[in-house]
């Protein structure tokens, strides 16, 4: 059984007069332990069908089944409880919060959260980041941010880790090394991860790849 | 509380900043409504004190003492109905001097009454001869219990036999003559001013009856200096309102992203809203208790003879006004955070 499914999603934005569908039909699907890609050109719709898997944004038509339940006409505030305790993010820009330090990034989700903590130190000293629990996101590197919000993503223990261009702000090598830890801890906890991305030298470390053109989404033979 | 308290570690010195503007502002407020009260009572405690309730003046005075002259016919119509609820006042605005020193005069005022009467101040006792209760307010002017000063423009001498507290009129210290002395003082003894009322009366045919408070408010110099401090006290709290909404919405747009970032973590609006407004209310209540204190320390410090009065009751009103205010000014970015999307943290385009 798939962690997430969507069947026959549409999404159109208004343009005007006209209407801009920026997602037709697209179906697709993830399971547990797996890490899946999605690749495409600037504006292809990308950040727009990973808000839609995130509970960010509800589609015009078309299911969206997380665990098997329908999540494509939650309200917004079953839709902030699920991304909560569901689904875990990273960002681009790692977008941590600037007056946490970083120990207390994966505390405030905890506190927020009413799941089973975890041992949110263990988390960051496993990524490399035991020397850093007590500074502020402006001390650490692109990379070490990043690592950050990888834990931030998995400290809730989520079923589904979204990432959209995790390694867009950092160098190739940083950015490699990044992909390589969400692989692992993927496997590790074998949780679904869906990653968008236009970094094709990194496709070898993820297990499925899809590629959207034209609205189109279509798995790719690795 | 949990992202509040460490937000503020974190910047310290911007929010120290906007705590201070906080501190300033009420600081002046109260320091304004205090010189305002202290004015008011430097203008008419000597009257508001009085148990009275309503004046009666000649027909046509205008609510002025000065300008009202009553006689005996007028005082008996009034006496045969309220008996020991009446008294007469006749008020004389004069000067004094030290017996032997010419050149230091004292702007005074002379209030004719019973001692027996309730206008009268509990401490003011039965004198004789030339002895005479006086305000307290000058002992500031140097005068002492069992000193003499002179009547300056009749001549005549008293002494004084004990103070009473700080009644003032228009700005005057007050001294309480009895019907005697005045005689030797005031041109027409015959004559007075005013009956005094303890009880409540809006009208009589053939003269004009006012309530206490608009006595109070036709001394000389006593509405233009009330309603212009007040006028200046609600500017304070207009300008403090925008003020404060202004730079609390800046410091909030600049969380923008990370009010974005936070929903989108699942962070539920309820709670940035609360978040906000803790932030705000914490910064105002350390600013406002900052100003009770600073205010309390200026005012031991402060001369007898500056008119400044600030009651517990409206410290804490002000205080609490100003709260509100505070949490008013933060209606303007409460919008901005309930209104952002957390869509915008992915994309990467924020
Ligand atoms: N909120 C929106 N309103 C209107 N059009 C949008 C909105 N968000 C995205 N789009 C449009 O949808 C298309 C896909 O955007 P996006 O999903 O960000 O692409 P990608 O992430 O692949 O670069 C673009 O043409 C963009 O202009
Ligand atoms: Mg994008």
């Amino acid at each position: 059984m798939p962690v997430l499914e969507l069947k026959n999603i549409v999404k159109n934005y208004p343009d005007g007069e006209n209407i801009n569908e920026v997602l037709k039909d697209i179906s697709f699907q993830v399971k547990k332990g797996e890490f899946a890609a999605i690749m495409g050109p600037s504006g292809a719709g990308k950040s727009t069908l990973l808000t839609i898997m995130g509970a960010l944004l509800s589609p015009s038509s078309g299911t969206v089944l997380l665990n098997n339940q329908d999540i494509s006409h939650f309200s917004k505030k079953q839709q902030t409880q699920l991304r909560l305790n569901e689904i875990g993010f990273i960002f681009q820009n790692s977008d941590l919060i600037p007056y946490l330090k970083i120990s207390e990034q994966l505390q405030f989700i905890q506190k927020i959260s009413n799941k089973k903590s975890t041992d949110a130190i263990a988390i960051l000293k496993q990524l490399g980041l035991g020397h850093r629990l007590s500074s502020y996101p402006n001390a650490l590197s692109g990379g070490e941010k990043q690592r950050v919000a990888i834990a931030r993503a998995f400290i809730n223990q989520p079923d589904l880790i979204l990432a959209d261009e995790p390694t867009a702000s950092l160098d190739s090598k940083r950015g490699r090394e990044v992909v390589q830890i969400i692989q692992e801890t993927v496997h590790q906890q074998n949780k679904a991860a869906v990653m968008v991305t236009h970094d094709e030298r990194i496709l070898d470390l993820v297990d499925s790849i899809w590629q959207i053109e034209d609205g189109k989404l279509n798995k790719v033979n690795k | 509380m949990y992202l509040t308290l460490r937000e503020l570690r974190h910047n310290k010195w911007k929010f120290s900043a906007l705590g201070l503007i906080i501190f300033l502002i009420v600081f002046l407020v109260l320091f304004i409504t205090g010189l305002a009260n202290g004015l008011a009572n430097d203008s008419g405690s000597a009257i508001k004190e009085t148990p009275a309730e309503t004046f009666i003046l000649q027909k046509g005075s205008q609510a002025r003492l000065n300008r009202s002259k009553l006689t005996d016919p007028d005082w008996q119509k009034f006496q045969n109905k309220y008996h020991n609820d009446v008294t007469k006042l006749s008020v004389a605005q004069m000067t004094i001097q030290k017996q032997n020193n010419a050149s230091k005069k004292t702007d005074i005022a002379y209030f004719v009454i019973n001692k027996d009467s309730f206008l009268a101040p509990k401490s003011v006792k039965k004198t004789d001869g030339n002895q005479v209760y006086v305000s307290r307010k000058l002992e500031s002017d140097g005068y002492k219990v069992g000193d003499s000063f002179k009547d300056s423009n009749s001549g005549k001498t008293f002494k004084i036999a004990g103070f009473t507290n700080t009644e003032s009129y228009s700005h005057s210290p007050v001294i309480y003559l009895n019907n005697q002395q005045a005689q030797n003082i005031l041109p027409d003894s015959k004559s007075f001013n005013a009956i005094a009322l303890k009880k409540n009366l809006t009208k009589r045919s053939g003269y004009q009856v006012i309530s206490k408070q608009t006595l109070i408010n036709n001394i000389p110099g006593y509405s233009a200096e009330q309603s212009s401090l007040y006028l200046m006290i609600g500017f304070l709290y207009l300008i403090s309102l925008f003020v404060l909404a202004v730079f609390f919405y800046i410091i909030n747009l600049q969380k923008i992203s990370d009010f974005g970032t936070l929903k989108a973590l699942g962070t539920k609006t309820g709670y940035l809203v609360g978040h906000v407004l803790t932030e705000m209310g914490l910064l105002s209540v350390s600013g406002i208790l900052v100003s009770f204190l600073v205010t309390y320390l200026i005012k031991l410090k402060m001369p007898a003879s500056m008119p400044f009065s600030l009651s517990l009751t409206t410290l804490l009103g002000t205080g609490l006004l100003f709260l509100g205010i505070a949490l008013l000014s933060a209606l303007l970015s409460l919008i901005k955070v309930v209104k952002v999307d957390p869509i915008n943290a992915i994309g990467g385009n924020n």
